[in-house]
């Protein structure tokens, strides 16, 4: 099935660019949507679990900020495309204690939970829309846990260096409406995480644009532990930083549960 | 020459016409090659520069908490009702069409389909847009529906409480052009058949229509009046040829004066756009020369005789007519407003141009006259013969006969002008500014009927502290002001952070209403607004509060674009804060107070200009009749006239507008130049008949005033009529101001003109003791 959608979407590539698909083909480089299935990979999926502290600075076109301080755990499922999220608040202040939990899965609408210490509750909380920010930030629910590969057509559109990497450029077509038209994504050729990527709003007008400013190996997966997402038609930008990132720590599956959002895991949040 | 006053300047004109007329074209020519520079600006808020404090307040307020500067509503009426499947699916493939256009800051369009909703379902806390596809079912349809009225953010914003009405807010980029956006999303809307109706409303639709008409109109206008006053000249005086000098006159002028300005690298803006057609209207006083040279000839029979003599009697009031006009607008130079102070200079510079062609192009132009056209033509032109000249005798016999009775009833009409003058208001209304059945004010009238308001005002609150907003006191705070602010009956709807902490709260305790109030910690504050920065668009929140929560910001919909509004707006702000002890400090932004800081400070600068002009005129005046007391007397008509007409704008509940402020300053230059032209003739005409000096018999005053009412009286009789011939045209204008430039033009030019004939030799029979008493003239 995957192998057939694979060939299909190759084919499809192929048939609309077939100049560079020719020489794609000519220069042995992987078909688009496998670059990008890598890229998933890389980006998302690294290791059997993760961990780390991340710091967000939250900055508007007059310099004012707002920071976040959140530790993030995830853990892939042994087999399968799923994801368990973790998420707890340290900052702001008045967040502190704040969870959320997420059950991702590729083929439907994730699940959601979200503590809210100051009334001591736990809300289920709908997922409709993963295009939406997250935490008030530039960076949506997708840029932080992937977008369904089904859901765009990919297009090689050549390959060049981006920041003194070499770099496969693939544009990302969306097959449903949503909030870009289009996305032009520039991956490393050895690491396959984007180095850059341009989303294009529904006016083709570039308006948001990832950069990785600084990558690590850490445990043998290169990580984007410093990366921003800008948006250039308000001028507002999210920083984000990872700090003591771990891959294989061995998280344990009654970490990712309804309970732990009210008692947090005292060993992994620190 | 007789009696010194020589015009070498005329001489030479007269001697060598040929190099008058070359050295005219070259300069012409200069100025034309200026004109492809030419840039516009019909933005009536660059009247105020970037530095006003409220243009960098409103920058600042927009920047905080990343709003528009402009936006366009889209109301869109079913009177059968919004909720069925047609509608909803016409209001979805709108708004997807507008997100698409250019200049539209799509991700902040506010619609069904786009604004988000927070609700609770079965336990699950969703925000998602409403509508983000067209629903199909009845069920799916009667839940949008719950949702919509059910919420109350909504209410009066995107739908009537009576479901019949929605809106949709496209906020516009920086520098997008309302009126081409508006034209595009009326193209859309026009594809779609169906019984919705749709109104296009804003502030940047009118202001951005009103420019594009205005050049428009100002296009078509300026030639139109340009022609009838060729027509109407030609008809007094039966010559093509003199016709089209008197009119080239006025076109020189305006070229050079234009091509300055555009050369200079001004741009050209509402009020210059005005310009040719004052400077149109201050080349008629030439006429006067004209007028006195079809008597001369008469008298002389020779040409350059009769040029050099006209000169000479009209050269002093000519001058000083000019003289005056020009100080009247060059007042405006001395003002705050910067294309207040372009105007000014601009028509103050046009009418010196004006009075220099005056005195070299006009004599020269008369040279080339064929003499036995003039002949023909000045065969009317006897005071004992011509009717207009009689009945105009009779005028002023009647005022020097009968003072009293005269002086009476015009203190009677003054009396009357002076009550209907303290009712006047101060107050612009851009909306206003277009008929009552366009399609711009319709689509705000019945906007403003449906839902919260087109106009949009500001109240920022703002503490001293980091983070005060959050807590449950501040909310509070500001939740009573919103109440206290929809008590005014302009005021249509407010909202701000506060209404979203309520619904979030609601909504986490199952959409209970008992819960639909502010929570009792800072704590449960800032985790309702963390969730609703996890759900919705991060500007929803960031439209209400600052960074910091330092800052909040109330959104108040006004009901109509009058800047009074906003002042009884302000008022109510202030009586809350009176009463209220809160660390939080209140000030006003948006559009609303934007303009109401422009009407008052456009308005009133007009106002001081005005008055300063009044000043300025009078001291030409006296040194022109070296005399106060003939400066004062000299000065009734146009105080008179300008009392007449605001007493009338007064009772008619006109408001005093930005057209009606630049008009006073064109009623001073013209209104006065009458009063010039007869008090200097009739002066001339009595040291010329007088025997003896000292004060004169009441006979030869009475003879002086009909003679000067017969002659050039005459020429202030064309001189009026030219002008209002021209500017009735206006009154077909589809802009309201320019009706109202008609009618005031109109209205002036007939009392003015009524005034000097009548009223002037009425006061100076009754005062010519005090006028006469030392060697006065």
């Amino acid at each position: 099935m995957r192998i057939f959608r694979f060939v299909a979407a190759a084919l499809i590539a192929l048939s609309l660019v077939a100049g560079e698909g020719v020489r794609a083909q000519e220069t042995q480089s992987p078909a688009a949507e496998e670059i990008m299935r890598r890229l998933q990979q890389a980006f998302f999926y690294a290791g059997q679990d993760f961990a780390a502290k991340v710091g967000m600075r939250l900055v508007d076109k007059t310099g004012h900020e707002r920071r976040r301080s959140l530790t993030m755990l995830r853990l892939n499922a042994k087999e399968g495309r799923n994801q368990k999220y973790y998420t707890y608040f340290h900052a702001p202040a008045d967040v502190r204690g704040t969870a959320f939990l997420v059950w991702k899965y590729p083929d439907k609408d994730d699940d959601r939970w979200l503590f809210i210490p100051a009334i001591k509750l736990v809300t289920r909380i709908a997922a409709r829309d993963n295009q939406s920010s997250f935490v008030g930030s530039d960076f949506t629910y997708e840029d932080v846990s992937g977008r369904d590969l089904g859901a765009d057509a990919y297009k090689l559109l050549r390959e060049e260096a981006m920041a003194g990497r070499d770099c496969y450029v693939v544009e990302s077509n969306p097959k449903a409406a949503s909030a870009f038209s289009r996305k032009v994504s520039w991956i490393d050729k050895t690491s396959f995480l984007p180095v850059k990527e341009e989303y294009y709003d529904v006016q083709n007008e570039l308006f948001r644009v990832f950069t990785a400013d600084e990558v690590k190996e850490i445990k043998g997966h290169p990580t984007a532990v410093r990366r921003t997402m800008k948006n250039l038609k308000t001028g507002h930008y999210t920083e984000v930083v990872f700090e003591n990132v771990d891959y294989d720590a061995g998280l344990e599956e009654s970490l990712f549960s309804e309970r732990s959002l009210q008692t947090p895991p005292a060993k992994w949040i620190q | 020459m007789r009696k010194g006053l020589r015009v070498p300047l005329v001489e030479f004109s007269v001697e060598h016409p040929r190099w008058v007329m070359v050295l005219t074209g070259l300069l012409s020519l200069a100025a034309l090659t200026q004109f492809p520079k030419v840039k516009t600006d019909t933005n009536p808020k660059h009247m105020l520069p970037e530095t006003a404090d409220v243009r960098r307040f409103n920058d600042e307020v927009e920047r905080t908490f990343g709003l528009y500067e402009d936006t366009i509503v889209l109301g869109i009426v079913n009177e059968d009702g919004l909720f069925n499947r047609e509608t909803l699916e016409r209001v979805h493939r709108i708004t997807t069409e507008v997100l698409q256009l250019k200049g539209v800051a799509a991700r902040d369009v506010a619609s069904f389909t786009t604004v988000d909703n927070v609700t609770v379902e079965g336990g699950t806390l969703r925000a998602s847009p409403l509508m983000p596809e067209a629903p199909k079912s009845a069920e799916e349809i009667a839940r949008l529906r719950e949702a919509l009225l059910g919420n109350p953010l909504f209410i009066n914003r995107i739908v009537s409480a009576d479901a019949k009405t929605t809106a949709i807010y496209v906020p516009l980029e920086k520098g997008a052009n309302g009126k081409a956006i508006a034209d595009s999303i009326r193209k859309i809307v026009a594809k779609e058949k169906g019984g919705e109706r749709y109104y296009v409303a804003g502030d940047p639709v009118a202001r951005d229509t009103f420019g594009a008409e205005m050049f428009k109109l100002m296009a078509i206008f300026a030639p139109i009046a340009g022609l009838v006053m060729f027509a109407t000249r030609y008809l007094m005086f039966g010559d093509l040829f003199l016709s089209i000098a008197l009119m080239m006159d006025a076109m020189i002028a305006i070229l050079w004066s234009m091509g300055l300005l555009i050369g200079l690298g001004f741009p050209i803006h509402i009020m210059s756009s005005m310009a040719p057609v004052f400077l149109m209207a201050i080349a008629t006083d030439s006429i006067h020369i004209f007028n006195e040279f079809y008597f001369r000839f008469r008298e002389s029979k020779d040409k350059k005789t009769a040029i050099l003599e006209t000169m000479q009697a009209v050269g002093r009031p000519v001058r000083y007519t000019a003289l005056a006009t020009a100080a009247a607008f060059a007042v405006l130079l001395f003002m705050n407003i910067v294309p207040v102070r372009v105007f000014g200079g601009l028509v103050a510079f046009g009418t010196l141009a004006l009075r220099i062609l005056s005195f070299t192009f006009v004599p020269a132009m008369l040279t080339f006259v064929k003499e036995e056209n003039v002949e023909r033509a000045s065969r009317g032109e006897d005071i004992a013969t011509s009717r207009t000249s009689r009945l105009l005798g009779r005028l002023a016999s009647l005022g020097a006969r009968h003072p009293w009775k005269v002086v009476l009833v015009g203190l009677g009409f003054l009396a009357a002008a002076v009550v209907g003058l303290s009712r006047i208001v101060v107050d612009n209304n851009m909306v206003e500014w277009f008929k009552k059945d366009s399609e711009v004010r319709v689509a705000d009238r019945v906007l403003n009927a449906n839902l919260g308001g087109t106009s949009l005002a500001y109240v920022v609150a703002a503490s001293p502290e980091d983070d005060f907003i959050k807590t449950p006191e501040a909310l509070r705070t500001i939740e009573g002001l919103q109440r206290h602010l929809e008590r005014l009956p302009v005021v249509g709807k407010t909202f701000s952070v506060v209404d979203y902490v309520k619904r979030i709260n609601r909504v986490l305790h199952q959409d209970d209403p008992e819960y639909e109030t502010i929570p009792d910690s800072k704590d449960a504050v800032g985790q309702y607004l963390f969730l609703f920065s996890m759900s919705a668009k991060p500007s929803d929140l960031d439209n209400v509060a600052d960074y910091p929560f330092r800052q909040a910001n109330v959104w108040v919909q006004l009901k109509t674009w009058d800047a009074e509004a906003m002042r009884s707006v302000i008022r109510a702000v202030s009586e809350f804060k009176a009463a209220h002890a809160t660390p939080l400090e209140f000030k006003p932004a948006g559009i609303a107070y934007f303009n109401l800081v422009w009407n008052d400070v456009v308005l009133w600068d007009m106002v001081k200009g005005f008055v300063i002009s009044l000043v300025a005129v009078w001291v030409i005046l006296a040194f022109n009749f070296r005399s106060l007391r003939w400066a004062l007397v000299g000065y009734t008509p146009l105080v008179f006239t300008v009392l007449l007409i605001y007493g009338c704008l007064g009772f008619a509940g006109k408001h005093f507008d930005m057209p009606i402020s630049v008009l006073s300053c064109l009623s001073l230059g013209m209104a006065v130049d009458f009063a010039i032209h007869f008090v200097s003739r009739f002066q001339s005409r009595l040291s010329e008949t007088r025997p003896a000096p000292g004060a004169p018999e009441g006979a030869s005053v009475t003879e002086a005033l009909v003679w000067t009412a017969a002659r050039p009286g005459k020429g202030i009789v064309r001189n009026a009529m030219l002008f209002a011939a021209a500017f009735s045209v206006m009154l077909l204008a589809p802009l309201t101001p320019y009706v109202t430039v008609g009618a005031f033009i109109v209205s002036m030019m007939t009392l003015s003109a009524l005034m000097t004939i009548l009223y002037l030799p009425a006061l100076i029979v009754l005062l010519r003791g005090w006028l006469f008493e030392r060697g006065a003239s």
